[in-house]
């Protein structure tokens, strides 16, 4: 059992004051401490950006690999120990530019583990470029007369991909924020949870107020998240932005399949003396 | 008299004719009547159609290369009949399918024996046309009076998966090829098979003996996409999965499948991935991340003729200087190149291992040839293994430690490692720069005893593990030090004996580990030689380019082979020679 503060580490996070960040950070601690974890039996995993940088501000055990490869990174770490408990965390760019196939791909895995987004709809960390969900038009430092391309639907595609858990947060509401990943680490497969996250240096277009105005609770308005169907609707909204559960289903998980380690995991078998004569026999 | 139990077999034929089945079933068999055997296969990057071939060679001397002409030639098609029917030695036999081959052999070669066979109809009658490739099998097992039990319990194991009724049907394609090239001999062939008795060896290629060493050292966790001439690992790999508790996972890319390994590592398990040259540099920027956070993988790269597609079904040793370099900055890596397929399965233990050991990346660079060239071996299982985890802390360790710095600066550069889920030990494995807790600084002097003790930690590697081998004759008597690495050692040990029989003293120095550099031994080996040359499949003689760096000599005389094909004994042999006479003059 853990309580918020023992998950605190002895150095400020390095974030402009008053980013979204902040939020989310303080929402997961929120949400470990809620489930009773043990900080050692955590995996949080990131790749690069602002968002990367997460995983040095919480004491659990941490994983800052490279861009946009946070996803395969805790896939190999979920596999080797799927007795821990594996959350990935990153940015737009992170997770839907560079790292657009291994998010697809990891939705349509099941893996049991949990993929937080902050989603700023911009490149934080390198001075504020435009993102893959940057909305059309939007001028950045790379699309000064407005960015082309039709921004990507990141709840959408997770429900495309077979996603069991589709939800979205918002950094400015912590304490329903810190109850939906809460939610999320606690459902059984993978879930996934795209974060309005403000950017207030990069993206001072979307301050927090606007996000208050346009934002409305999905349960509020009595979704109901076992309807795919419906959360396809919601997920396509534009002119209100529904945060909240998307979808939920109940299907097992990829390590369901994999017999050799429902008693113990990968990492806790024996290497010492294995026996390989059947194996050599086929080469008889 | 004929010539006991020294036999070089070609097959010929379309792709999917089955040329490689049974040219490894031939090579098997003469394996089970206990001889040597080499067998190699060449093939264009074709699902259907083309030209296939399989070699084999057997001997009751070790083989590691097909060495003169072949004394049986099986022609599945037209094609091979009259592309390499002047590759018979005197005497020897061309079995071809009659229905399909009609003529077109070499008419100055009146000493060989052509069998015309129907091959198909005679596979019809005994169960299925598709079966015409086991009839030719028979008809070569005949001609060298082959026992038919060997043969008949090759089929048994072959085909038992596929139930008694596809045994028995093969069974009786094979005796009626077997009969029927009896019958048709004018004289008796002039290769005879009789059984040798001795213990049980394996026929293993490249890729398998290198999947054999992995399971044997525990590795746990595969993460690949496929791509020639490495796929056959996965696919070993996965056939083992349940029964050794293996997790096979194929990827989206080999970019996840880096990153997949490195989060495997990362938790605790022995994790590998296998790629070419191509997913190699998808896999760069991993790389680099293992380099600095220092986690344990074991990357096998089988070459191919590149750049970009290249011949992707050819070989080449062009991705040394690539490997030794690939990644931004600077990190230790360990860079070992076997020769052959016993050396795949020692030093696949040895890469996870080391992996452990020094904490870092071990790539093993193996090449087409070796992957899928095979030989026999003694039974691996003589061969004494130690896994040793290095400073890897137990679960009662990690319970009484405090203070724990994951990347604390040691003597040696290694520092002790714990795992996710251990008490007390909770850090960040990053990407970026950090100090001895894991926490990222860009702090200039953290910087510096970082990359130097990263650095140091090589030297915790074995030197005898490192040291290059030798063969051929001694120090002092070699007229030539031949120099090769990765697969050439395979036709230069062949090259030797052809060597000592012209009465030349050659002597091979083969260079396994390419990171460490085994420096001294390389230099003395090379300061003691009266002649030296080296060996590369490459343009650019990256080996001898290594060397220079590493060793300040400069190897004057190159043989390099880049045309996608592996050097051959005799060509090894003439370069020598000419090497010798040059020095002479
Ligand atoms: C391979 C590679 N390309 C580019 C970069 C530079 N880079 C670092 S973070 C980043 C994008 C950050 O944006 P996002 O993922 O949205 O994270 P944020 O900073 O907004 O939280 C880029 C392009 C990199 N580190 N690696
Ligand atoms: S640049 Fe934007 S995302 Fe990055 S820390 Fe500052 S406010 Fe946060
Ligand atoms: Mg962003």
């Amino acid at each position: 059992m853990v309580t918020v503060s023992e998950l605190n580490v002895p150095h400020m996070p390095q974030w402009c004051p008053g980013c979204g960040d902040f939020g989310i950070l303080i929402s997961l601690k929120g949400a470990i401490a809620k489930l009773g974890l043990n900080p050692h039996e955590v995996v949080v995993v990131s790749g690069i950006g602002c968002s990367g940088k997460l995983p040095h501000y919480i004491k659990t055990y941490g994983y800052e690999g490279i861009h946009g490869r946070a996803l395969p990174a805790a896939t190999g770490i979920h596999l080797a120990n799927h007795k821990l408990t594996t959350i990935v965390v990153g940015g737009d760019g992170d997770g839907y530019g560079i790292g657009m196939g291994h998010f697809i791909h990891t939705m349509r895995r099941n893996f049991d583990m949990t993929y937080i987004v902050h989603d700023n709809e911009i490149y934080g960390l390198t001075t504020g470029q435009t993102s893959p969900t940057t909305k059309k038009g939007v001028k950045t430092k790379s699309t000064p007369f407005g960015s082309i391309d039709t921004e990507v639907n990141p709840p959408l595609l997770a429900l495309a991909a077979g996603a069991t858990f589709v939800a979205r947060g918002f950094s400015g509401d912590i304490p329903h924020l810190t109850e939906l990943i809460a939610k999320g680490i606690a459902h059984r497969g993978i879930a996934f949870i795209d974060v309005f996250q403000p950017c207030v240096t990069y993206r001072k277009d979307l301050p927090y107020e606007l996000y208050q105005k346009k934002i409305y609770k999905l349960e509020a308005e009595g979704h109901n998240p076992s309807d795919w169907e419906a959360a396809l609707k919601k997920a396509r909204e534009t002119d209100r932005w529904p945060i909240g559960v998307f979808y939920q289903e109940q299907k097992p998980i990829y390590t369901d399949e994999i017999p050799f380690i429902s008693e113990s995991p990968l990492a806790k078998h024996d290497i010492s003396k294995i026996d390989i004569s059947k194996f050599v026999e086929e080469f008889f | 008299m004929a010539v006991i139990n020294r036999v070089n077999f070609k097959i010929g034929g379309p792709a999917g004719s089955g040329v490689a089945t049974v040219g490894l079933l031939f090579a098997k068999c003469l394996q089970r009547a206990g001889l040597n055997v080499f067998g190699t296969n060449d093939y264009p990057s074709l699902i259907k159609g083309g030209h296939n071939t399989y070699m084999v060679a057997a001997s009751p001397e070790p083989v590691y290369s097909i060495v003169d002409g072949f004394d049986i030639l099986i022609a599945l098609d037209q094609l091979t009949a009259s592309l390499h029917s002047h590759e018979l030695t005197h005497k020897g036999a061309l079995i071809y399918d009659s229905d399909k081959v009609k003529g077109g052999w070499p008419t100055d070669r009146p000493d060989i024996m052509c069998i015309g066979a129907p091959l198909t109809q005679m596979a019809a009658q005994a169960g299925g046309e598709i079966m015409f490739n086991t009839v030719a099998l028979g008809a070569s097992m005949g001609i060298m009076q082959l026992d038919f039990q060997i043969l008949e319990g090759m089929m048994r194991k072959i085909w038992a998966r596929k139930g008694e009724a596809v045994v028995q049907a093969n069974i009786a394609a094979a005796k009626a090829g077997y009969d029927f090239s009896k019958e048709a001999l004018r004289e008796p062939f002039k290769v005879k098979i009789e059984f040798v008795k001795r213990e049980k060896t394996m026929f293993i290629n490249g890729n398998e003996a290198s999947v054999l060493g992995a399971v044997r050292a525990g590795c746990k966790f595969v993460a690949e996409y496929p791509m020639s001439p490495s796929s056959a690992i996965l696919h070993l790999m996965a056939g083992h999965e349940r029964e050794y508790g293996i997790i096979v996972k194929q990827t989206e890319d080999e970019i996840a499948a880096a990153n997949m390994i490195a989060g495997a590592a990362f938790a605790g398990v022995r994790a590998m991935t296998a790629t070419s040259g191509g997913g190699f540099s998808l896999m760069v920027e991993a790389l680099g991340n293992m380099g600095i956070a220092e986690i344990p993988c074991v990357i096998f790269e089988s070459q191919r003729a590149g750049p970009s597609t290249g011949l992707p079904t050819y070989t080449e040793q062009a991705d040394l200087q690539f490997v030794l370099h690939a990644s931004q900055g600077e990190f230790p890596r360990v860079v070992i190149a076997p020769g052959d397929p016993q050396e795949c399965y020692i030093e696949a233990i040895n890469a996870f291992n080391i992996a452990e050991l020094v904490q870092t990346p071990v790539i093993v660079l193996l090449d087409k040839f070796l992957s899928e060239s095979s030989m026999t071996i003694e039974d691996v299982r003589r061969i004494p293994v130690q896994i040793d985890r290095g400073k890897l802390l137990s679960d009662e360790q990690m319970a009484a430690a405090s203070g724990f710095k994951r990347y604390a600066i040691t003597e040696d550069g290694i520092s002790p490692r714990c795992l996710p889920g251990q008490r007390n030990g909770i850090h960040v494995c990053s990407s970026y720069e950090h100090d001895e807790t894991g926490f990222t600084s860009e702090a200039p002097d953290v910087r510096v005893a970082m990359i130097n003790k990263r650095a140091r930690k090589l030297a915790a590697i074995p030197q005898p593990i490192i040291a290059p081998s030798f063969a051929g004759a001694s120090e002092e008597e070699a007229q030539i030090l031949l120099v090769c690495w990765g697969s050439t050692k395979m036709p230069m040990l062949e090259a030797l004996k052809l060597l000592g029989r012209s009465g030349i003293k050659a002597r091979m120095m083969h260079i396994r580990y390419a990171s460490p550099f085994p420096a001294r031994a390389v230099l003395s080996a090379l300061m003691k030689a009266k002649n030296t040359l080296i060996f590369e499949g490459n343009s650019e003689a990256q080996m001898r380019s290594l060397i220079l760096q590493k060793t300040g000599y400069y190897i004057e005389k190159t043989c390099l082979r880049y045309d996608g094909r592996p050097f051959t004994p005799e060509e090894i042999c003439e370069a020598a020679k000419k090497a010798i006479e040059r020095k002479m003059i």
